[in-house]
């Protein structure tokens, strides 16, 4: 069953077009990455599944309600983490977590005590003292404080350092295992790939790519280096080979999945004296995604 | 070129305190280039208007022989005005005037400008990112100091002139001018020490608004009492200079010394302070939130508690000084036997006539006052979303008009609070010094009669920020006009139909005029009307953010 299914959504602001023809469907019970680089359409899509703001056309389903109409009781089954952390400069954070949290309909807290111990964050300080990654963990306790069929994280741990990005990985494979469903926007690709089960890749406002990983590796091109015995010149002719990189005996290349096997035969015949073939990462789908961009 | 082009800033001819100011100056103009020419269009505007109106309506001698008689000795225009020189020339009718809009405009101009391009910026921390540039430790105090200097120059300027096309005599026009421009430098002074003061941009505007407050109650309550009170308010130096009348220019003297002074001890801690630090340092606070804290009320009480003890001492205290003056307003009438021919009677009931009088010219202005206030805290709504905190609470259960209502609540409460206090500090003035306490029912009554007028006001700001999210500013513009047309619509002359867009102007004037029902019954509902669409609107429409 659906958690989140957005379909043909489109939301425009003046003569910008934000959201253009969106589709995305997150199941019940997955943690999805939501990928895209910076104005692609993101925390538009989350405000939208918020209801703060509404659409143009299209339909929007989240836990079974339309947000725009039934925000207050969906909100109850919620919890969100906004991109950038505004808070009230005069409370302090333990203020804030608790306003929230209440107002979310309750507090666990066990979870609190736990939440603060495991980020490391001082509840009694004013929310104007607190540093860009301390304000992070404020809206994470919030929101990890309280029990929530789904999360909204929108790029939660912008400002946040590698052990307490580690903490944060660790509290979000918890709360996959309690059942939550979660949609984490990222433009940081290894957390995404550590975490999804699903992953959405946004571009301009439209959704380009979606699947697991598996999926999304299979469309795309595995990297080959290998040295061998004489040089490996004839491999440009090979289908699906990409740019091919000479240096002496040895050949950096890419392939498209389905091309590996005549590729790899191509290289035995010439004598292989090491081979090494990794799957795509993340970065590389993105860079291919992306590729007319960044290359141009 | 040569080696010499990369030296570094140790050798660097440049690298003084100050560099880096054009640069500033320039960002500062360019994020202003709207904001400063309405400043002036709006105060300037005001200012000309009324000088050119005055001329024609005293057109003879004996005309302007009555205004001397007459505003020239009463309370209320000792009290708002000061005691201004020549009263019996066109010149110093003008003067009188304009006096209110035109000084306490300047000083408020100067003190919103200067906050916003000082601790505004480092508050948000868009001035680190212009320090870590090649700019001076005092630029920009220099940049803001340069920049408040300017904008009350050109004040003063459009003052002068348009003195000068009025026909007033040129000396007067341009003492008049220069005593104003220098009231505006003195207070561009005393901004940029409380912007050292305070690390919030709204604490700064607190200090510096309470010391326009000061200074203009100190030179209104000497001037009512014709003492040396007067010489304690940067007000009543600029006053002291005697434009249209003597014309002495050493009180010119002691605004500049004093904004000197003023100037050095800020640059002192500019000098000693961090960056982003105050001399009123963050203490830790509750590590858990209290009971109240549970629901959008009270997170809004909590949210304007600083905002709302601030106005609630302010203008208790305003209250108190007029309340304390209030006993020495018959005086005036043994001083000036012809102020009984203007309220048309005599002996005890011409005294009561002139308190009467005295106490609704009050009752009127601090409602405008409290207008300020309810304008704020209705805008707060405005400032919580573009800052993204709206976001946070409107993603839990709470509904949009809930979180909305929250807040216009507080609002709305809190006039109605401050409107009683105000009534209080009235009774409590005029007990303390007058040693009768019966007035307290009557002036807290009194000063609840003008209190639709301020509600009307909070509700059309209620109605922009739901309905015109990006435009719901235009409420200040509400509160001007309103000021205006308290201060200056009946100089001015403006026809029924424009006073009536202000709602104060369809009150009973109580005490004078007996308490009416039915407009008070009708600005009522208009402010729910209002206060009901500012919240259908904004369920209608999308939720800001950034």
């Amino acid at each position: 069953m659906a958690v989140i299914e957005l379909h043909d959504v489109v939301k425009t602001f003046g003569t910008t077009r934000a959201l253009d023809h969106l589709d995305l469907t997150v199941e019940q019970g997955e943690v999805h990455g939501f990928l895209g680089p910076n104005g692609a359409g993101k925390s538009t899509t989350i405000r939208v599944l918020l209801g703060l703001l509404r659409t143009d056309s299209g339909t929007v389903t989240m836990l079974g309600g339309d947000p725009w109409h039934d925000a207050p009781t969906l909100h109850r089954r919620l919890a969100y983490v906004p991109g950038d952390v505004s808070l009230w400069p005069n409370l302090t954070g333990g203020e804030v977590i608790d306003v929230l949290a209440r107002m979310r309909g309750g507090l666990d807290e066990a979870r609190r005590r736990e939440m603060l111990e495991r980020f490391d964050l001082d509840p009694s300080k004013k929310a104007r003292t607190y540093s860009k990654g301390n304000r992070q963990k404020v809206a994470l306790v919030a929101a990890l404080a309280s029990r929530a069929d789904l999360y909204l994280l929108d790029e939660p741990t912008s400002g946040l350092d590698p052990l307490m990005e580690a903490e944060f990985q660790e509290a979000v494979l918890e709360l996959k295992d309690e059942g939550a469903t979660i949609l984490l926007s990222s433009h940081i690709l290894a957390e995404a790939e550590a975490l999804s089960d699903r992953i959405s890749i946004i571009r301009a406002g439209r959704v380009v790519q979606t699947g697991t990983l598996a999926q999304l590796r299979h469309l795309t091109r595995t990297t080959v280096i290998a040295e061998t015995d004489r040089p490996a010149t004839g491999l440009a002719t090979v289908p699906g080979v990409h740019e091919p990189e000479l240096h002496g005996n040895r050949v950096t290349f890419d392939v498209d999945s389905d091309h590996l096997d005549e590729a790899v035969r191509a290289l035995s015949g010439l004598g292989v004296r090491s081979l090494a073939a990794h799957p795509p990462t993340l970065e590389e789908l993105f860079l291919r995604q992306y590729g007319d961009e960044v290359t141009a | 070129m040569s080696a010499t082009s990369t030296t570094g800033p140790a050798t660097s001819p440049a690298a003084s305190p100050v560099t880096g100011v054009g640069h500033l100056l320039r960002l500062v103009l360019r994020r202003d280039r709207l904001r400063l020419p309405l400043w002036l269009v709006g105060l300037g505007g005001s200012i000309v208007a009324s000088a050119l109106a005055v001329p024609p309506i005293y057109d003879t001698p004996e005309k302007v022989a009555g205004y001397a008689r007459t505003v020239g000795t009463s309370p209320v225009s000792y009290l708002m005005s000061g005691r201004q020189a020549g009263l019996d020339t066109i010149g110093g009718i003008v003067a009188n005037e304009i006096s209110q809009v035109a000084q306490l405009g300047v000083c408020l101009m100067v003190v919103f400008l200067v906050v916003r391009h000082t601790r505004a910026e480092e508050e948000s921390g868009r001035a680190e990112l212009l320090r870590s540039t090649v700019v001076g430790r005092h630029a920009a105090t220099l940049a803001g100091l340069v920049y408040g200097v300017t904008a009350a120059l050109l004040l003063a300027a459009i003052t002068t002139t348009s003195m000068l096309a009025a026909d007033l005599p040129a000396g007067g026009s341009l003492t008049y001018g220069v005593g104003l421009a220098l009231l505006g430098v003195a207070y561009t002074a005393i901004t940029l020490v409380s912007v050292q003061v305070s690390t919030s941009a709204r604490g700064a505007l607190g200090l510096a608004g309470a010391a326009v407050a000061v200074g203009y109650l100190v030179r209104g309550i000497g001037a009512m009492q014709d003492n040396a009170l007067v010489w304690l308010s940067p007000f009543g130096w600029a006053q002291g200079m005697d434009a249209f009348g003597d014309e002495r220019w050493w009180p010119a003297a002691l605004l500049l010394a004093f904004t000197a002074l003023l100037l050095a001890l800020a640059a002192r801690l500019v000098a000693h302070r961090d960056f982003g630090g105050g001399l009123l340092a963050t203490r830790p606070g509750p590590p858990r939130a209290s009971r109240l804290l549970h629901t959008p009320l009270g997170l809004a009480v909590r949210l304007q508690r600083g905002l709302l003890t601030g106005w609630a001492v302010g203008l208790f205290l305003l209250g108190v000084l007029y309340g304390a003056v209030i006993p020495t307003v018959p005086d005036l009438i043994a001083s000036n036997p012809d102020m009984a021919d203007v309220v048309g009677a005599s002996g005890q009931a011409a005294e009561d006539a002139l308190v009467d009088a005295f106490l609704a010219y009050i009752f009127l202005f601090m409602a405008v006052v409290a207008c300020g206030f309810v304008v704020a805290s209705v805008l707060r709504l405005n400032a919580e979303e573009e800052a993204g905190r709206a976001e946070v609470v409107l993603a839990t259960p709470v509904s949009r008009t809930s979180w909305m209502a929250g807040t216009t609540a507080v609002a709305l409460v809190a006039t109605a609070g401050l409107t009683v206090l105000m009534g209080l500090g009235l009774a409590v003035g005029y007990a303390v010094v007058s040693g009768e306490w019966d007035q307290v029912l009557p002036q807290v009554g009194g000063q609840l009669a003008y209190l639709p007028g301020t509600l009307v006001v909070g509700a059309l700001a209620v109605a922009l920020f739901g309905l015109l999210p990006r435009g719901a500013g235009v409420a200040w513009t509400a509160v001007a006009l309103v000021a205006l047309q308290v201060v200056l619509g009946q100089l001015l002359g403006l026809p029924d139909w424009v006073q009536a867009i202000s709602p104060f102007w369809h009150l009973a004037a109580v005490p004078t005029d007996d308490f009416e029902v039915v407009p008070v019954v009708v600005l009522v509902g208009i402010a729910a009307a209002l206060v009901a669409a500012g919240l259908w609107g904004y369920r209608r429409r999308d939720a800001v953010a950034g």
